[in-house]
């Protein structure tokens, strides 16, 4: 057997699982994202924008303050796990912020949807510690505890990148900055996320994909309006059995990631060039 | 060689009645239904059926469930299955309408005993279809107002009086949209027969006219300020879980989701309930048994035990505080006094009769469910 014909035997069965089980289901509801009632059309995007403009801008704000968020938190547990000079603080930093990653989305909701209530556990504790009065209590459970649980929820991941990648960076550079004189604020902004930032935008990126797609979260904490894609899609199927708008939301959502990951591929091809 | 394979298939069928056999049953709705088969009734039917086993699976919560259970069938239809895996199915009543479009079920209700127990309209109709013999009754849910006497010693009688009632007390009245489970569609179908230009009748009953979707304009605005007003809630359980904690004082819920809560200590025992007029809609969770179900005489067995007056007094309504399936005439006997008070105090029968209301028909339903998304909340 010549050996080009073997190695395309080799690769078959991967290549297969990929097309029967991602081409051809995203191809379908791709396809099917046009087709309405009275044959191919953009009925449903028409239906989508009048029915969810709302919410399709309210996912993308509310995934785009986490992201940022994200960022400047674990730019801030990376910074302090490289250069923080108290050990024990380090290690027990270290020690605590990987907990959340391995919680799941749905749990994140549950726990988050009773703490955060208007009677929940973080109010009655500002309450018993006089900080705020009972009257002044409010519920966090609408677009606040949606960034609160993704923040919560994604931090540890891109924070773990980051710290990785920051150990990696040459102990020299640092040094030379601090015999310098630098702060360590200037040394963390200045020497080490710019040596990070690759590491810190494939973390971004991929937790902007991860938070598109979560319909636990929306479903527990804020399933009104206006709340995120994936809870419009989920109603649209269990309510009308209407897959037409489901993948019409669907293929928004999907025009939303893949700028973020152009955005990544132009900057990453720059880099490599 | 094929004729014999086929002979030895039909002896292997009108032989397998009366060997063991495992009965499938799949069922939408909370864990509670699947509770309800594994726990009671699935056991009930094996002691009566010695050497037969049930096999309870839930297909998850609401609307979705059901709609799981339809894609199941018409799966099975596509690809042209002859003998199927489900031999009972239990569904929300507006996914039986399309079932029976597809010709996915059997008509049975004459074949069992029970049948002649079951005389309310909904086991007729369902939105709209005809469904008369496809299905049995399980239970009949109902949703209706819960309040906290404490903070609401007058509890608003009607439609109006609530929406005067939520203007003087902002957010003190919550519910859960209509994305959050039925309870708070339930309200809001609520809304529509009470202040929509239309005949609610026609909702009710068809036929379906497009014009009749257009005289919704002025509810909807008057839902868009009273939502605004209001507090929404994270589900059907959320509104009770706000309830029990007094953030807000007054919401729509199930009753029997009401009443469980309340024998578990979740909810004070002094909430009450109330059905305002003109009424809010309720609906029935139906049995039904697929044409290619695979133990068809022990499937038709096993829902005419479900739906006998012990089980539905027993299990239906003493265990979850449901209304029964068949009629209630016939439970009442096998019922003590107080069960049966319980489960009428604050509803009474009367209240129920005139104020439990069916949902829209299949196509208003949803063009008031879309409406609602495009001028109640966007």
């Amino acid at each position: 057997m010549p050996k080009r014909l073997l190695g395309l035997l080799l690769v078959l069965p991967a290549l297969a699982v990929i097309v029967l089980l991602f081409v051809v289901p995203l191809a379908a509801s791709a396809v099917g994202a046009f087709q309405t009632e009275s044959g191919f059309g953009f009925g449903n995007f028409t239906k989508s924008l009048e029915l969810y403009t709302s919410d399709v801008i309210f996912t993308v704000v509310i995934v785009s303050i986490s992201t940022l968020l994200i960022g400047l938190f674990s730019i801030a547990i990376g910074g302090y796990l490289t250069l923080g000079e108290n050990p024990r603080a380090v290690a027990l930093l270290r020690w605590l912020y990987r907990w959340p990653m391995f919680i799941p989305f749905i749990v994140v909701g549950q726990v988050l949807r009773t703490f955060l209530a208007k009677n929940g556990l973080m109010n009655n504790v500002l309450i018993g510690l006089g900080v705020i009065t009972p009257l002044q209590a409010i519920s966090f459970l609408d677009w606040r505890g949606i960034v609160i649980a993704f923040v919560w929820k994604q931090t540890p991941f891109v924070a773990l990148l980051v710290a990785g990648a920051m150990s990696s960076v040459d102990r020299g550079n640092i040094e030379a900055a601090r015999n310098l004189g630098a702060s360590r604020l200037r040394i963390l902004v200045e020497i080490l996320v710019p040596q990070v930032a690759t590491t810190l935008m494939v973390g971004l990126v991929l937790s902007f994909v991860t938070m598109m797609s979560v319909l636990s979260v929306p479903l527990m904490i804020n399933a009104q309006s206006p709340t995120m894609i994936t809870a419009d899609i989920a109603f649209r199927i269990n309510a009308y059995g209407d897959y037409g708008v489901a993948n019409a939301l669907g293929l928004i959502s999907l025009a939303v990631t893949s700028c973020v990951a152009w955005f990544y591929l132009r900057y990453s091809m720059r880099e490599r060039a | 060689m094929k004729k014999l394979l086929q002979a030895m298939l039909v002896a292997g069928l009108a032989a397998s009645p009366a060997s063991a056999a495992e009965l499938t049953v799949i069922t939408a709705g909370d864990q509670n239904m699947v509770d309800y088969v594994n726990e009671y009734l699935g056991p009930l039917f094996e002691q009566e059926n010695p050497g037969n086993t049930v096999r309870a699976i839930g297909t998850g919560p609401g609307d979705a469930g059901s709609q799981k259970i339809v894609e199941r069938f018409e799966a099975q239809k596509q690809a042209g299955v002859q003998t199927g895996d489900t031999d009972v199915a239990v569904a929300h009543e507006k996914f039986i309408g399309p079932m029976i479009k597809g010709g996915y079920l059997e008509s049975y209700r004459d074949k069992i005993e029970t049948g002649k127990l079951v005389t309310r309209s909904n086991a007729d109709m369902a939105l709209g279809s005809d469904v008369k013999g496809y299905v049995m009754p399980m239970y009949n849910s109902q949703a209706a107002i819960a309040y906290n006497p404490a903070l609401v010693p007058n509890p608003p009688k009607s439609y109006a009086e609530l929406a005067e009632w939520a203007k003087a007390n902002p957010k003190q009245f919550g519910y859960n949209g209509i994305k959050g489970g039925a309870s708070g569609v339930s309200f809001v179908m609520g809304w529509i027969y009470a202040f929509g230009d239309g005949d609610a009748n026609k909702l009710m009953n068809g036929p379906f006219e497009e014009a009749e979707t257009k005289k919704w304009d002025a509810a909807f605005a008057s839902l868009k300020e009273f939502t605004r007003n209001s507090t929404l809630t994270p589900g059907n359980a959320g509104t009770l879980d706000l309830l029990s904690r007094g953030e807000i004082a007054m919401g729509p819920v199930w009753v029997d989701m009401f009443y469980s809560w309340q024998a578990n200590g979740q909810l004070p025992p002094e909430f009450k309930l109330i059905l305002p007029a003109p009424g809010m809609p309720g609906q029935p969770m139906h049995y039904v048994i697929p044409a290619n179900a695979p133990n068809k005489e022990l499937a038709e067995k096993f829902v005419a035990l479900a739906t006998s007056p012990k089980v539905q007094a027993e299990g239906i309504v003493k265990r979850f505080n449901w209304y029964p399936g068949i009629d209630a005439q016939h439970v009442q006997p096998a019922l003590d006094e107080a069960t049966w008070n319980k489960l009428f105090t604050d509803v009474t029968p009367a209240d129920l009769a005139n104020l439990g209301k069916p949902f829209p028909i299949a196509p208003y339903n949803d063009a008031i469910l879309e409406a609602y998304e495009r001028e109640a909340t966007n």
